[in-house]
């Protein structure tokens, strides 16, 4: 018995209905076999831990995460996946349809997880409860719904909701995404799900310490030594700059480290070997000698005098700072009737995306190609091209479907290490980051300590505003620059302010880079200025939403930039839009909290305000986009994304404003995905930027082309284009009179199309002088949101019960992605206001650093204000980082309301909101 | 990131999984559901050579109710025991526990005797199986013996299990009918391991509480049974004072320790709000 168990490593059982049998080693996980052994990459791995879900599979039944299940333990039991379900399973179909209807599969990664997890109930409660779904799927997580519109699909899809979903639609309609079907069916292909398995895999060597100096060992000697192992890289394998960055002349992070490392998780060494061999090849085993020195973690610590630099050019640690002043703050707050101020601070914040980095590379033609998940695939070839110092036409990136990006995934992560050691083995490699290794070396959210002073005159108006940040920028510049930027912009709010100043600082420490994030830095700051306007408003015994309106901005009144616009500015629509709500929450909240009190209930109501505001596009730089279209001989009409959709659904959105434009239906297009040998340059996916510039090249191109078939046959800007693919043929009904163009018969260009047409859209902006005055952006979006709250007295702990959300989107292009947008948002709001804190070191997994739950997130309740931009397609504004901008502070303004407890800190976890609540007592 | 070289067994029987403990000695150790382990053999906290499955063994699986016990046989999976209804109506703290560990797929997968054995102070069940004053089988090479839930743990990880006994099986005395029971767990969100739990199981007699046990989670080393507590309850009425004193009692022998999910005060602050509504709900549901 004993020696047949140790000698066989077989096993069998039923995948999808069908007998499979599997050579592996004993105590590979179920995750690896399926993935590798047996093809089923429909089945996802995001922690390896048992945290997240993306893993699961149904074992006899019963959803399990095949990441904690011996692949051995499934012997003759029946597997399923949820790409197999998808093609069988008749809950699957009724659920991948309902999933599209409610736009309930963003980027993606999650939603195999999500439908195993919701067919596994619909068998055991086919019309299952909004509470029964919530338990069921409780095991999965998800980064980019907000997860309403995935209980609402589960739901509905319970209840028989089989209504065909609806790829058709211009400007205006609630389409499904163009790019839904593979997301449904576990087709789609993300970072770690192109490569062939059995290619060589990189795994990085890095840092245990913050701050260290290492002497590498006789690395050949362990090459020789290894098993499997072909090569190792170091510093001296760079061909090119040893050095990365966002930002010309911030390019400061190394590929591989020289000789000290400044975080801990920074790279010096990667090893490339044989896929069987790396499965349990730990990089930590590799000679290396470290002497430890002491670090410098924080803000404060890092602006110390006697501190050392961590880079030379940086003196005082200080990478960079930003100012914005108009009128005299010092004078408007002297005058001020009543004055409030504060000191806040707020933490690391993990993006958190359920994909880890991932990619694939391989080296044709003497070029090299890297498929990989990427938020910017243009700066990727550019920053590859560097660092292999080769030209860019060198390189190809082939962005694969990304699982959630928000920033982090502008940057460069597995890109470099995989383009050197496909150069260097002549062999394709892949790497896929444990969910350990993204976390502790890809970007974060920047830690922020800030310091304001507000005054109002007693007739309500702001007066005077001394802003002052310190951004924790973290070992490296990634896009802190911007950031430090951004905020003396921003940290008014959307309100007029006479007397303004604001200063910012982004401050090395050995702490992971701080890049972009959902905000660049506005919703910490948002934080302070909304919290400390509702002190005002108590001082001035004003409504807090009648003091905002009091001071919001209009058409035509001057931002703290000196920048006005005369159409477009939105934010006291979406306070008025709110106003009858508010009224009735907080009557609500009165009547619910005496019930409690009577009643001894330790629970009490509170219902807090935010605004908030968002530039869309690069702050006073150029950030141009292109869009290319054309009609094949064929007949088909194809656009070209060269716009990375991270989920957001700017491919829908792109693709719904192109089909307007050129006057034909969505469901009339096909596409080629990004794929910088192919498509133009979109620009990077940030920075709220894609629907308003990429937006507006696709409205340029399809007009363009539109103009190009009418001049053709000579027809009127009336008619109507009729795509006929595979026809050879393209009609125009003009009236009466019905055009044919003969596409066969005419000359192509160079991509093979018959007619063709690419524009580019740069937004209009000024540079700002040395005051932070001139025209940073071209649109602003606004936003406002009720939370509503229950705080338990005796645990500190605040449930939000309800949100409203306003947004001026200008135009909704696609109202059922803005609302997805929206609840994502305020997910991720609300995760950084109640629960997330990276602490390198001691987070670095999903279930030490929290994320919301689907048991975390309430009703999101989404009002669409459409006040036109003159700039925007169709008046389109930008919306991905407007959402969660206002999230925390009302959350805190809810705080303060229900308990009195004045939050300072973020995230307010219990023991904050706790000692907040004994201290507002003792006052 | 498990290592490469270890094996992996599954024999069908008790005895063959005892004799592979005793064969392969300290190299060696029982995997259930997998559900900790397979976290700790990837942080490599476990690199054990050899994995004895326990899954195969149809024995362990058994559960029912005989002579005045609940049974619960090892390898019994969380999940079977929230859908197992005889047990939930003679034991319902047992289901109100359960459902509060994890999220779906864990339960699906981990085994009750995983949960108990394992010795992680996070662990909901151990605490539980104080309250219910459970007793642990353990069968090992020289024999089978039985020790009480309240004596079985000894610091955290550490049980008066040897390496080579397994927990076979786990004997709860059925509550007498009419009981009142509560599990309050304050956790961060589904899935997490709780920042203070107790588990409470009471009964009345003509509205005075003849008996009363009380045990708590996450709030030291191993789970603490709160003898104290429980007695001080004894021959009260319940009435909120007595209830209040015993909670106060019962926080007094825990010992947290500061980590993400708060500093100590505020855990010991949590535990007496978890003790206080589980003896208010246990003993609003005593009849
Ligand atoms: C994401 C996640 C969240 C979780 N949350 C919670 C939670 O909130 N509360 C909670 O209580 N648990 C939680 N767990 C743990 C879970 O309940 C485990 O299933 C359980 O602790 C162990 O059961 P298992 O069958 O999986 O044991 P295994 O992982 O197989 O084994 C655990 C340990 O016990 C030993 N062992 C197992 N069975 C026996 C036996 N019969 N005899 C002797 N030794 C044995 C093993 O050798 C091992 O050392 C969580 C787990 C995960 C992955
Ligand atoms: S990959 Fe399995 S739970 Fe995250
Ligand atoms: S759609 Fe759920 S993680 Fe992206």
């Amino acid at each position: 018995m004993e020696d047949q168990a140790t000698l066989q490593s077989a096993v069998s059982f039923n995948l999808n209905g069908e007998p499979v049998l599997v050579e592996a080693p004993f105590g590979e996980r179920l995750s690896e076999s399926l993935r590798e052994r047996c093809g089923a990459r429909d089945v996802k791995i995001g922690c390896n831990a048992g945290d997240c879900g993306a893993c699961t599979v149904l074992l006899d039944g019963a959803p399990v995460c095949a990441c904690l299940t011996p692949t051995h333990q499934v012997a003759d039991a029946e597997v399923e996946t949820p790409a197999g379900l998808a093609r069988i399973d008749r809950y699957a179909q009724r659920l991948t349809t309902a999933f599209a209807r409610h736009g309930a599969a963003q980027c993606g990664i999650c939603t195999p997880g999500m439908l195993a997890s919701a067919v596994a109930l619909l068998r055991a409660a086919p019309s299952p409860t909004l509470e029964e779904v919530q338990d069921a799927l409780g095991g999965v997580l998800c980064r980019c719904t907000g997860y309403r519109s995935i209980l609402d699909a589960v739901v509905a899809a319970g209840q028989g909701e089989e209504l065909p979903v609806a790829i058709s639609g211009g400007v205006g309609a609630a389409s499904a995404r163009v790019d839904g079907v593979a997301k449904l069916s576990g087709a789609e292909l993300f970072g770690d799900d192109v490569a062939p398995a059995g290619a060589p895999v990189v795994k990085v060597l890095r840092s245990p310490y913050p701050r260290a100096a290492f002497t590498l060992g006789d690395l050949d000697a362990f090459i020789a030594q290894t098993p499997g192992l072909i090569c190792v890289l170091t510093a001296a394998d760079v061909p090119g700059e040893n050095s990365f960055g966002v930002i010309p002349g911030f390019e400061d992070q190394p590929v591989f480290a020289e000789s000290e490392v400044r975080f801990r998780g920074e790279a010096v060494a990667a090893f490339v070997g044989e896929a069987e061999a790396m499965r349990s090849f730990d990089p930590d085993t590799a000679p290396i000698e470290w002497r430890e020195a002491s670090a410098v973690m924080t803000i404060t610590e890092a602006c110390a005098a006697g501190t050392p630099h961590l880079h030379a050019h940086a003196s005082q640690n200080v990478m960079c700072q930003g100012y914005v002043a108009c009128g005299d703050a010092e004078a408007g707050l002297a005058a001020a009737d009543v004055v409030v101020e504060g000191a806040y601070s707020t933490s690391f914040v993990e993006h958190a995306y359920i994909e880890p980095e991932a990619g694939f590379a391989r080296v044709v033609d003497g070029r090299i190609e890297i498929a990989s998940c990427t938020q910017a695939p243009f700066m990727d070839l550019e920053a590859v091209a560097r660092i292999l110092d080769v030209s860019p036409q060198q390189v190809r990136i082939l962005p694969t479907a990304v699982g959630g990006g928000f920033g982090s995934k502008l940057d460069l992560s597995v890109q470099p290490y995989l383009a050197l050691a496909a150069l260097k083995t002549g062999r394709p490699v892949r790497m896929a980051y444990s969910r350990q290794e993204s976390m502790q070396s890809t970007t974060k959210r920047h830690p922020a300590e800030i310091r304001l002073r507000i005054g109002a005159t007693s007739d309500g108006r702001v007066c005077g505003f001394d802003f002052e940040g310190g951004f924790n920028t973290g070992a490296y510049a990634s896009w802190g620059p911007t950031v430090a930027n951004r905020v003396p912009v921003h940290a008014s709010g959307p309100y007029y302010i006479q007397n303004y100043r604001a200063r910012s600082r982004a401050i090395y420490t050995h702490c992971p880079p701080s890049g972009a994030f959902r905000g660049f830095g506005v919703p910490q700051s948002a934080i302070a200025q909304e919290t400390l306007f509702d002190q005002l408003a108590a001082k001035l015994d004003l409504d807090p939403l009648e003091f905002r309106l009091m001071n919001a901005l209009d058409n035509g009144v001057r931002t703290v930039t000196g920048q006005s616009f005369d159409t477009g500015v939105g934010v006291r629509a979406c306070l008025k839009a709110l106003a009858p709500k508010w009224r009735v929450a907080r009557d609500a909240a009165q009547a619910v909290n005496a019930a409690r009190v009577s009643g001894r209930s330790p629970l009490r109501r509170g219902v807090g305000l935010a605004a908030g505001w968002y530039g869309c596009g690069n702050t006073s730089m150029p950030n141009p986009s292109t869009i290319k279209a054309g009609i094949t001989p064929d007949g088909a009409l194809t656009l070209h994304l060269g716009a990375v959709d991270i989920g957001q659904g700017s491919h829908t959105v792109i693709a719904q404003i192109f089909a307007e434009a050129i006057g034909v239906a969505l469901h009339d297009l096909s596409f080629v995905g990004a794929d910088t040998d192919i498509t133009p340059d979109a620009g990077k996916t940030s920075a709220s930027r894609q629907t308003f510039i990429s937006g507006n090249a696709a409205r340029l191109t399809g007009e363009v082309l539109r103009e190009k078939v009418l001049r053709l046959c000579n027809a009127s800007g009336e008619a109507t284009l009729e795509i006929l693919p595979g026809s050879g043929r393209l009609q125009v009904l003009d009236g009466a009179q019905r055009h044919e163009i003969a596409l066969r018969e005419m000359p192509v260009d160079s991509d093979g199309y018959a007619l063709a047409a690419l524009e580019s859209y740069d937004p209009p902006i000024k540079p700002l002088d040395a005051n932070g005055q001139g025209d940073p952006y071209a649109q602003f979006g606004y936003a406002a949101q009720i939370a509503e709250v229950d705080v338990d007295m005796t645990l500190g702990l605040v449930t939000p019960v309800k949100f409203i959300a306003a947004h001026d989107v200008g135009r909704a292009i696609n109202p059922m992605l803005v609302e997805g947008q929206v609840t994502g948002g305020v997910a991720q709001g609300l995760g950084m206001a109640l629960m997330e804190e990276f602490i390198p070191g001691r987070s670095e997994n999903l279930h030490e650093y929290l994320i919301p739950t689907i048991g975390d997130m309430p009703e999101v309740e989404t009002i669409i204000i459409e006040e036109a931009d003159a700039h925007g397609p169709y008046g389109a504004k930008g919306l991905g980082e407007h959402v969660l901008i206002p999230t925390a502070p009302a959350l805190f303004n809810a705080i303060r309301h229900a308990s009195g407890a004045c939050i300072t800190r973020a995230p307010a976890t219990p023991d904050r909101v706790l000692a907040a609540i004994n201290a507002a007592r003792e006052a | 990131m498990i290592p490469a070289k270890f094996e992996y067994h599954r024999p069908d029987t008790l005895s063959e999984a005892v004799a592979l403990l005793a064969h392969h000695g300290d190299d060696a150790r029982v995997i259930a559901g997998g559900q900790s382990l397979t976290p700790m053999m990837k942080l490599r906290l476990a690199a054990p050579g050899h994995l004895v499955d326990l899954q195969a063994i149809a024995e362990l699986r058994a559960r029912g109710s005989v002579a005045g016990f609940v049974k619960i046989g090892a390898t019994c999976r969380q999940a079977e025991l929230i859908t197992d209804e005889s047990i939930s109506r003679l034991c319902p703290l047992l289901r109100e526990a359960a459902l509060q560990i994890a999220d779906p797929q864990v339960r699906n997968m981990g085994t009750i005797g995983g949960n108990v054995a394992n010795g992680d102070p996070g662990n909901d069940m151990p605490g539980l199986m104080q309250c219910l004053n459970a007793v642990f089988a353990l069968q090992g090479p020289k024999g089978g013996r039985e020790v009480a839930a309240r004596d079985y743990y000894e610091a955290a990880y550490v049980t008066s299990a040897a390496d080579d006994e397994i927990l076979t099986l786990i004997k709860i005395p059925t509550p007498p009918i009419g009981h009142g029971w509560a599990y309050e767990k304050q956790k961060r969100k589904i899935g997490d391991y709780a920042t203070a739990a107790a588990a409470v199981l009471l009964t009345k007699t003509n509205g005075v509480c003849d008996s009363a046990s009380i045990a708590m989670t996450n709030l030291g080393e191993t789970p603490l049974f709160a003898e104290e507590a429980g007695k001080l309850l004894v021959g009260s009425t319940l009435d909120e004072a007595a209830l209040k004193a015993a909670a106060k009692a019962a926080v007094a022998i825990t010992e947290p320790a500061e980590d993400g999910r708060g500093p100590v005060e505020f855990k010991r602050a949590v535990a007496e709000v978890m003790l206080l509504r589980a003896l208010k709900r246990a003993a609003g549901r005593a009849q």
